[in-house]
């Protein structure tokens, strides 16, 4: 096979003594960061960004796939050993996770996660090898308004899937869409919304808006409720299972594999919804001992639900390497990567620098075997990394999210920027608006406005020309029914009102 | 759009913040606003914007436009949705107390404390900048030990300014200490 050459070449690329550091960095940094209370993927990545920068673009991607299975790693160590609710990906793990860790299967939770995200990782990375050719050879022949269909599909899934109020999710995307608004208008030169401030003129990067947004309006919002009391560590030692829990976690991680993947390649999917669908199928399909403890810290409730996250987080690469499309916040931190290098993710990527994508392609094995390797010995290091006094911690977020935004251009003007965009960051958490549509409105808007244009060229200003490829009319319509998922939805809770005991993540 | 007007809550008996009665007056409907008024500033600010005709039509403001009539149309079914008691789910997080009121002086200290580190960053320079920044954000979000604190912010002053201005060839502003390190 083409691609399997590739990838060997790939790993060809990323076995060299340097790359395997900077991957060794990567996934050392991503899960260290990731293991913070507090600190998503998103962040985690929009935090470490800044420090690519200063490397060559193959060995920075290698770095950043480390930085991206790491930090989805850390976030689900958190879950388990902290007794507080964390983000929404990571929530159900914790569910199962953190009974089992207070009942003292604590190593048993972690390492049904690691060695769950392991399984998941490498078999949905495969996935993205096989998947990856296919979705270029049918996305070469794309034209400009089927690449607008898809931002728009994108758009509405992203807003309508990741709030539970619809209005609120396109408020949040419709920010990002005029912060990406500001700046010079690509094809004309002509400054729009800069306000007479000249920094303005090559628009708001987009580390500033993901720091803002993420890490500023996060410490902004925690200082406004911050939990006083003193945050409950279970103890842990080196994460380990015994035959019994072998037997009970694999089928799990299959079944949470196979949920993963496809949702995370879907607009919209993310992590939330299948890491629910396998909790629930976990649940329905436990039988003995697994039904008994089901509610109590069962490991099904942990292996499947991790495995399903992680293999999410492969699946959203799909669509970023193959479309340049970004199906969650994460996704759209690492689009805005690419492009910081000048590179724009779609087919002709595969064409033009295949050493760079299955160079990073490879790394994610290696990455995911470096994890596994790290995260089993190193749990009761991270447990130890838990216990960093909140005050501590929230400052030097701060100081980070202040040092990585200086360090773009130098000057202070991108400070009193990310400050303001921290307010807003505050006032969406405060207020329940997600973030991530903002984020990836603010990446794909750009895109969205110059495929339309080019679209409405070739057409000669005739906007019929928008449906008029049979990929665009499915995509639209697929848009459409998105926007209409939230009503349905309402209408169905409506009917029956089914006593779940988790509402699905929407 | 069909009446995205009231969210739809989940039927369980999970706790949502904030249960209180509702009222006209809330503090989200300042945020409803921003969203309307950012789409007639995005119409109104693009109006100068002199459009290359040449592209039949399809200049620099068409997608302004578009984007600024989605956020005046979004803007007005947001309000009407805080006018009518309607209400998001605040984010989740794992030191964040969803229940608690909010502490409005902890977030003017944080927001005093960064824009002063602003104002004075590229006088005092990056390590003191940064210490103090870190000081006191910690002292605010209450950290009992301020010797502890105070020391905490200098080392990663100090580690961050060696690691990546000499580290990482990263241009960060030496201030005071220029000449020293």
């Amino acid at each position: 096979m083409d691609s399997l050459q590739l990838l060997i070449d790939g790993f060809g690329a990323a076995l060299t003594p340097v790359n395997l550091l900077y991957a060794l960095v990567g996934v050392t940094l991503g899960t260290l960061v990731g293991v913070l209370p507090g600190i998503g993927p998103a962040m985690t990545v929009a935090l470490l960004l800044p420090i690519t920068f200063t490397v060559p673009p193959a060995s920075a991607f290698i770095m950043f796939a480390g930085i991206y299975y790491g930090g989805m790693y850390g976030g689900s160590t958190t879950s388990i050993l902290l007794n507080t609710p964390g983000e929404s990906s990571s929530m159900i793990t914790a569910l199962e996770g953190n009974k089992m860790a207070r009942r003292g299967r604590a190593a048993q939770a972690l390492a049904t996660a690691a060695i769950g995200s392991f399984v998941a990782g490498t078999i949905a990375t495969a996935l993205l090898v096989v998947a990856a050719p296919a979705v270029v050879a049918f996305a070469i022949s794309f034209g400009p308004e089927d690449y607008f269909a898809l931002a728009i599909l994108a758009f509405t899934a992203v807003s309508a899937v990741l709030s539970r109020s619809l209005v609120r999710g396109l408020a949040s995307l419709g920010l990002g869409l005029v912060i990406g608004l500001i700046g010079i208008d690509q094809q004309t030169g002509q400054a729009r919304l800069t306000m007479g401030v000249p920094q303005l003129l090559d628009g708001i990067d987009v580390v500033i808006v993901a720091v803002g947004l993420f890490a500023l309006g996060e410490a902004l919002y925690v200082a406004s409720r911050l939990r006083h009391s003193t945050p409950e560590v279970v103890p842990v030692g080196r994460a380990w299972m015994g035959r019994a829990d072998w037997a009970r976690s694999w089928k799990p991680w299959l079944r949470g594999t196979a949920l993963g993947f496809p949702f995370g390649a879907l607009p919209g999917g993310g992590a939330e919804i299948p890491t629910f669908l396998s909790y629930a199928a976990e649940k329905k399909l436990a039988r003995g001992t697994a039904r008994e403890e089901y509610g109590k810290g069962a490991i099904e409730g942990v292996a499947g639900p991790e495995a399903a996250n992680n293999a999410s987080a492969a699946g959203t690469l799909v669509p970023l390497l193959t479309l340049g499309l970004p199906t969650s916040a994460t996704a759209a931190i690492l689009l805005a990567a690419f492009q910081q290098y000048g590179l724009q993710p779609g087919p002709q990527l595969f064409d033009h620098n295949p050493a760079l994508v299955w160079g990073m392609i490879a790394s994610l094995f290696i990455g995911n075997t470096m994890l596994l390797v790290l995260n089993l010995p190193l749990a009761p290091l991270w447990a130890r990394v838990l216990r960093i006094p909140r005050p501590y911690l929230y400052a030097g977020i701060v100081v980070f999210a202040a040092l990585g935004v200086y360090a773009l251009n130098g000057t202070v003007v991108d400070l009193v920027v990310l400050y303001v965009l921290g307010l807003l960051g505050f006032a969406m958490r405060r207020f329940g608006l997600p973030v991530a549509p903002a984020v990836i409105g603010m990446i794909l808007g750009p895109m969205a406005e110059i495929q339309l244009r080019r679209a409405l060229a070739i057409g000669a200003g005739d906007v019929s020309v928008l449906v008029k490829s049979p990929v665009a009319v499915v995509l639209l319509l697929l848009a459409l029914g998105a926007l209409l998922t939230p009503l349905v939805r309402k209408l169905a809770v409506r009917r029956e009102l089914a006593p779940t005991v988790i509402h699905e993540e929407d | 759009m069909s009446s995205p007007d009231t969210p739809v809550r989940a039927p369980s008996g999970e706790p949502t913040a904030g249960e209180e009665p509702p009222r006209r007056w809330r503090p989200e409907l300042v945020l409803a606003l921003v969203v309307l008024a950012l789409g007639v500033l995005v119409i109104v600010g693009t109006l100068n914007v002199s459009a290359a005709a040449s592209q039949l039509g399809i200049g620099p403001r068409f997608f302004p436009t578009l984007v600024g009539g989605a956020m005046i149309v979004i803007g007005v079914f947001y309000v009407i949705d805080v006018l009518r008691g309607g209400q998001g789910d605040p984010e989740e997080s794992e030191d964040v107390d969803a229940g608690a009121p909010a502490d409005w002086r902890s977030v003017a200290l944080v927001s005093g404390i960064f824009l002063a580190f602003v104002t004075v960053l590229n006088v005092v320079g990056w390590i003191i900048g940064s210490a103090l920044l870190f000081f006191g954000l910690s002292v605010v979000l209450g950290a009992g030990h301020k010797v502890r604190a105070a020391v905490v912010g200098v080392v990663l002053g100090l580690v961050t300014y060696l690691l990546f201005v000499k580290g990482l060839g990263v241009t960060l502003p030496a201030g005071w200490l220029r000449g020293v390190l």
